[in-house]
């Protein structure tokens, strides 16, 4: 018999049990339906994931700590590590603080000297007591140094080379009608004013107590309290919220590096963290070259930093997608495994009623084999009914719920968690069509082993 | 011609041995008409079985055109049935489901006919039982007799030299029955395949050119051709 007549004849004899066939088929089906949304949702996460990566990391940079905490994934310590100067607390979620060490100026610089080394950006934690405008209230938010690895997507305005111009600011949107401004576009050129507080350090203790004033001249007098001062700024650019955007809470305002590095003098000089860095972000020359970034990387990891590229990070995230994909999969192999035993038993009770047929084309000369064949292509028909019906199902839920997953989890326009890749839909039925076959093979052995005489005797 | 030597059948072993067929010997021409006719349980039906090669004989030749079964492969004996032999069974063991084409069809897709010829080949078998109207019908909604025709025209499809027919009238009623024994021995007549018919029925087998008597797995009588 000819493969082209067995495979007729198969899908013949399963459209006369329409209903056994259909049922049979939807065991695989929510298997191939799992299958298939699970490779959806892990297609829209690691899309996301690189998304997230290209719009918020420079592929040719470096970051750079003294503690491994700093590493993604990693956890903090959870038995104690031998101090040193370079220890400082940092608080975790608002609740407990653990103590990391941190990066100098010192190391900072030491990195900057490195041949290979293009750029370093020191981590400036910020913080700011107000935002606001000439005439306008005030508002809190917070300041970052500018890393054109971010990518911001602008409202109005326009930002040119790899850093803000000097007392440039980008503001984020959200700010813009807050602050009085009509448009974007009416706020790109204006001033805005940040207001930072110097902490009440030993050095202005130092300048009290050399000053010759008593204590009740002192109280009496504004000095004794923190220092504060207001810098201005000219809006250079006005920034979209990008849903890509890792900033928690609030867009931060962006002003540039040197900037950030004023602000940071003034609110940190004097404090005992000053000039210690959580990391420092350092830029390889030729970065985007694997091999130069990789060498940079393990040369600073020689000297005893803890340093991440952005491959790395990935990595991680990927990961834990990856941990979720392979959980969900488990449960939609678990349900194909199943539909395994329903294919087996479908097929058994198919022998069993077509005896007479088998018996027949045996004595018609059909070959054993052949007789196998017939049995595992209808099985492998039950395996693609039911991997299309199951993958069509998924696509069609994917269509359905796309639109308001995206909105609810607030992945931005034109991010999807469900996307379904052709290749992978084609290969998960085939996968399935085999595995189908592979579960027809005891029933057809079965057939094939029928003895025609015994088949065909008339009782 | 068909050689039938010194055959025997035995089922089980030792204490529960059953000779089935013991010693036969037959000479079949080509074209002949051949009833074998005997009790139940005589044995008649595993003559048949072991003549057309679904069974092996325990001991003895059969030889078909010069051709001994036993020493066939599973393969060219498989060939050989698919090409050179057919069957006609009580129970029709036609598919309802399937149309009176798809029926007919089967022994040429085992035999691997080209897909060109198969519509043809059927068209005659079908016309040869007066069926031809029924071509894309289904096989269900056949009367008794007419199924037993669409049988017959399964049987005829491949041109075999050798058509095994066992109780072909068995489940039809007598003057339906007597129809497909005309149809039977007109067929013979016109494609001059040898029949073999095993039967219980008299009439039947007195229409054939010879008769093989079987009585506990022995050959009692044969009239006619010798």
């Amino acid at each position: 018999m000819r493969i082209a007549d067995t495979i007729k004849r198969g899908s013949r004899s399963l459209r006369a049990a329409k209903l056994r066939t259909l049922l049979t088929a939807l065991a695989i089906a929510v298997g191939a339906f799992t299958l298939s949304l699970t490779l959806a949702a892990s297609n829209g996460l690691h899309d996301y994931t690189n998304k997230l990566i290209a719009n918020n990391l420079d592929p040719a940079e470096l970051i750079v700590g003294r503690d491994k905490y700093i590493k993604s994934g990693a956890a903090t310590a959870s038995e104690p590590q031998e101090y040193s100067d370079s220890v400082s607390s940092v608080s975790v979620g608002g609740k407990t603080s653990v103590q990391i060490k941190q990066v100098t100026e010192d190391d900072a610089n030491s990195i900057r000297l490195k041949p290979y080394i293009e750029q370093v950006r020191e981590n400036y934690q910020i913080t700011i007591r107000y935002i606001s405008r000439e005439g306008q209230k005030k508002y809190t938010g917070s300041v970052q140094a500018y890393s054109s690895a971010q990518k911001p997507e602008l409202d109005a305005g326009k930002l040119t080379g790899g850093d803000l111009p000097s007392q440039g600011v980008l503001l984020p949107d959200s700010y813009v009608s807050l602050l009085g401004f009509k448009d974007a576009q009416d706020a790109v050129g204006k001033t805005i004013l940040i207001d930072v507080q110097q902490p009440f350090s030993t050095s202005t203790l130092q300048e009290l107590l050399t000053s010759n004033q008593t204590v009740a001249q002192l109280a009496a007098s504004n000095a004794a309290k923190a220092k504060d001062e207001v810098f201005e700024y000219k809006i250079t650019a006005v920034s979209k919220k990008t849903a890509t955007s890792i900033a928690v809470g609030i867009e931060p305002v962006r002003i540039s590096n040197p900037d950030a590095r004023k602000l940071y003098d003034f609110t940190a000089k004097g404090t005992g963290d000053y000039n210690r860095f959580l990391f420092v972000s350092a830029r390889v020359k030729d970065g985007t070259n694997e091999s130069k970034l990789n060498s940079a990387k393990a040369d600073l990891e020689k000297e005893g930093y803890f340093v991440e590229s952005s491959k790395d990070i990935e990595k991680t995230i990927t990961q834990f997608v990856n941990i979720l994909t392979i959980m969900v999969g488990v449960f939609g192999l678990i349900t194909v495994i199943a539909s395994v035993f329903g294919i087996v038993n479908t097929q058994y009770i198919s022998v069993l009623e077509r005896t007479r047929e088998i018996g027949l084309m045996k004595a018609l000369g059909m070959a054993r084999h052949e007789i196998s064949e017939l049995f595992m292509i209808e099985a492998t028909w039950i395996g693609l009914l039911g991997g299309l019906i199951g993958s069509i199902g998924g696509l069609i839920l994917g269509a359905a719920l796309n639109p308001y997953l995206t909105k609810k989890l607030d992945l931005g326009k034109g991010n999807s968690l469900l996307i379904y890749r052709p290749l992978q839909m084609i290969i998960l039925i085939a996968a399935l069509m085999l595995v189908a076959t592979i579960a027809g093979l005891l029933p057809a052995r079965k057939a094939a082993k029928l003895d025609p005489i015994e088949a065909l005797r008339t009782e | 011609m068909i050689e039938v030597k010194n055959v025997s059948k035995v089922y089980g072993k030792k204490e529960g041995e059953f000779t089935a067929l013991e010693g036969i010997n037959l000479a079949i021409p080509d074209g002949a008409t051949v009833a074998i006719v005997g009790k139940s349980g005589s044995g008649k039906s595993t003559l048949m079985h072991v003549m057309s090669g679904l069974d092996h004989a325990t001991s003895g030749t059969i030889t078909i055109d010069g051709k001994e079964l036993v020493k066939l492969k599973p393969k060219a004996m498989d060939r050989f049935r698919a090409t050179e032999m057919s069957f006609i069974f009580q129970s029709f063991f036609i598919e309802p489901n399937q149309t009176c084409y798809q029926n007919v069809m089967l022994p040429l897709e085992i035999a691997e006919v080209s897909r060109r010829k198969r519509r043809e080949m059927v068209k005659d078998a079908l016309l040869d039982v007066e069926l031809e109207s029924k071509i894309d019908n289904p096989a269900r909604n056949l009367s008794g007799g007419q199924k037993q025709r669409l049988a017959i025209a399964r049987a005829i499809v491949n041109k075999p030299k050798l058509i095994f027919a066992d109780e072909p009238t068995g489940n039809l009623d007598s003057k339906t029955g007597e129809k497909i024994m005309d149809l039977l021995f007109e067929l013979n007549k016109n494609l001059g395949s040898t029949l073999i018919i095993v039967t219980h029925d008299h009439d039947l087998a007195a229409r054939c050119k010879m008769q093989v008597r079987i009585k506990d797995g022995k050959i009692e009588s044969v009239k006619g051709l010798k």
